[in-house]
């Protein structure tokens, strides 16, 4: 659906964005998931029409007209009702569309009752879900959407996350979020921007699989120090550490061998068990690990 | 709702008629009153307490007009150009710029009501002061030439024209609404002083304003040809840097 070519903006000697090859492939939800400052909005703007690269090519698969944008704080005239933006925004995209659409997308986004109240009037979450209203009344092939659920509540972030993910087959999707659990709940494919660099890109669960070290946990009742002497003989174990809490993380070769031998292992130390299980790898971790941010803590 | 309604919505529920409204009709009707009793005024001020006494011409019907234009040129210029750059001024706030610039491929179709009605609204609040003082001013000083009044109206009506068009290029450049105002009203404050130079003078859009004034006080139509040319011409090429500065703004 996107696909740029070394894409790059500048602002004077400050490089927004750094030769970026964006591929959003058609139907997909794609996170862009990036620090402050990374080039997100840059690229989303860019891509919206709204700021031109300096250099690079962009090639969209939908005419202007199936693409609809929603930056990261909608404001609308405070005059205006609920209803009348949503309208609006309907007869700007799709005039030949049904008018029902207007009350459909208000009730889908739980502003149904507040429709004909002045948007003057509405909270921050009611905004963004205006504005994921007005988004979608035109019912779009290709939806940018900015931190499109920074500003809410957790109820109302959940609405709009099933929103994004009720998207899926009917529209691609590219948001920019730092909230990562998001991200991971809801995309099929992540990019990660750094210092204006597209630093990984592709399905969510090969970045998870690359990223994994095969570590396992290990929560002890008993005293760890001996059972970690003990298990660091073993030839399946790279490295044993103690935790804070008196447990061990244990690097192994591969999980397979631990899965083998761990448990046979932890008896003969007279260990006794809690709980044992491998790493779960998060986005976070993949995340902090790629823009260095988990390096520096 | 469409963006023709968006603006005259915004005109309604924003007040800002009463403003436009307000300040013609307010000065068209004080404008020939104070005319008639400029003297009476002054008089019951007090200024001959101090020993000076000052001695008016008995009023004449283009006094009315002249009382009328002195005051809404000045109040209602202000208030045409802040109503104006409320509508033009779209990308002051940028996310109500983006709602705007991606949903409408055209810069002139986002343009052309936010033109147009500010206009339309501002010329009939003009015209109806206009009629206010006209009226007033044939009860309490006399009739005013027709011809005179309707070509000074008219004339009016282009200055006006000529303000909303500036406002329209100054805001595609400039980042904010109070910027917008503020270099918008710079302009009319730096075109009267260009006027000063005398040669230059009958060529200043800004003299249409007073053609009302002039008009009904026996002046010639053809002293405005230059002006009105200069406006005509003006009005699209504002119009057309609005476009250059829309088509180079990033949001």
């Amino acid at each position: 659906m996107i696909t740029t070519h070394t894409l790059t903006k500048r602002y004077g000697s400050t490089t927004a964005l750094d030769a970026v090859d964006l591929v959003v492939p058609d139907g997909s939800i794609y996170g862009l998931v990036g620090p402050n400052g990374a080039g997100k909005t840059t690229l989303l703007g860019i891509l919206a029409g709204l700021r031109a690269p300096t250099s690079g090519t962009i090639a969209i698969d939908a005419d202007s007209s199936d693409v609809a944008v929603l930056s990261d704080t909608p404001r609308f005239d405070r005059w205006l009702t609920g209803y009348e933006v949503v309208s609006l925004a309907r007869n700007l995209t799709d005039p030949n569309g049904s008018p029902d659409r207007v009350a459909e997308v208000l009730d889908e986004t739980g502003l149904h009752n507040a429709a004909n109240r002045r948007v003057g009037g509405y909270s921050r979450g009611m905004l963004q879900r205006l504005g994921i209203a007005a988004t979608l009344v035109g019912n779009p092939r290709l939806v940018l959407l900015d931190e499109p659920a920074s500003a809410l509540d957790p109820q109302g972030r959940r609405e709009v996350l099933d929103l994004i993910a009720r998207l899926r087959g009917s529209a691609t999707v590219l948001f920019s979020s730092h909230i990562l659990t998001d991200v991971q709940e809801v995309c099929d494919t992540v990019g990660i921007l750094g210092s204006g660099r597209l630093l990984f890109q592709g399905p969510l669960h090969q970045l998870l699989v690359g990223s994994a070290v095969p570590r396992y946990h290990v929560r002890l009742r008993s005293d760890a120090t001996p059972v970690a002497v003990a298990l660091r003989k073993a030839r399946w174990v790279k490295a044993v550490e103690v935790s804070d809490g008196g447990g061990l993380v244990i690097q192994v070769k591969s999980l397979a061998d631990a899965e083998t031998h761990l448990p046979q292992a932890l008896a003969d130390a007279k260990a006794a068990v809690v709980s044992f299980g491998p790493e779960e790898v998060s986005l976070e971790r993949a995340f902090l690990g790629l823009t260095g941010t988990g390096a520096k803590q | 709702m469409t963006l023709w309604r968006l603006e005259w919505t915004r005109l309604v529920r924003s007040k800002r008629w009463i403003a436009l409204v307000g300040v013609f009709v307010f000065f068209g009707l004080l404008g020939p009153l104070t005319a008639r009793y400029l003297a009476q005024i002054l008089q019951f001020a007090g200024t001959d307490s101090q020993g000076v006494t000052i001695t008016f011409p008995d009023p004449v019907p283009a006094d009315g007009m002249a009382q009328y234009i002195s005051n809404a040129l000045q109040i209602g210029t202000l208030v045409v150009v802040i109503v104006a750059a409320g509508a033009l001024a779209f990308d002051a706030i940028p996310e109500m710029g983006v709602f705007l610039r991606t949903r409408v491929p055209s810069f002139w179709r986002i343009l052309t009501p936010r033109l147009i009605i500010p206009f339309v609204a501002t010329a009939v609040a003009f015209v109806v002061g206009t009629v206010a003082a006209w009226y007033e001013t044939w009860v309490l000083l006399g009739a005013l030439p027709v011809g005179a009044v309707l070509l000074g109206t008219a004339l009016g009506i282009l200055f006006f024209a000529f303000i909303i068009a500036v406002v329209a290029a100054v805001a595609q450049w400039a980042r904010s609404l109070l910027a917008t105002v503020m270099w918008s009203l710079g302009v009319f404050l730096v075109l009267p002083i260009v006027g000063i130079v005398g040669v230059l003078k009958p060529w200043m859009p800004t003299v249409l304003g007073n053609a009302l004034t002039e008009l009904t006080a026996g002046a010639s139509a053809t002293g405005f040809w230059r002006s009105t040319v200069v406006a005509i011409v003006a009005i699209p090429a504002l119009i057309w840097l609005a476009e250059r500065g829309a088509r180079r703004r990033e949001a």
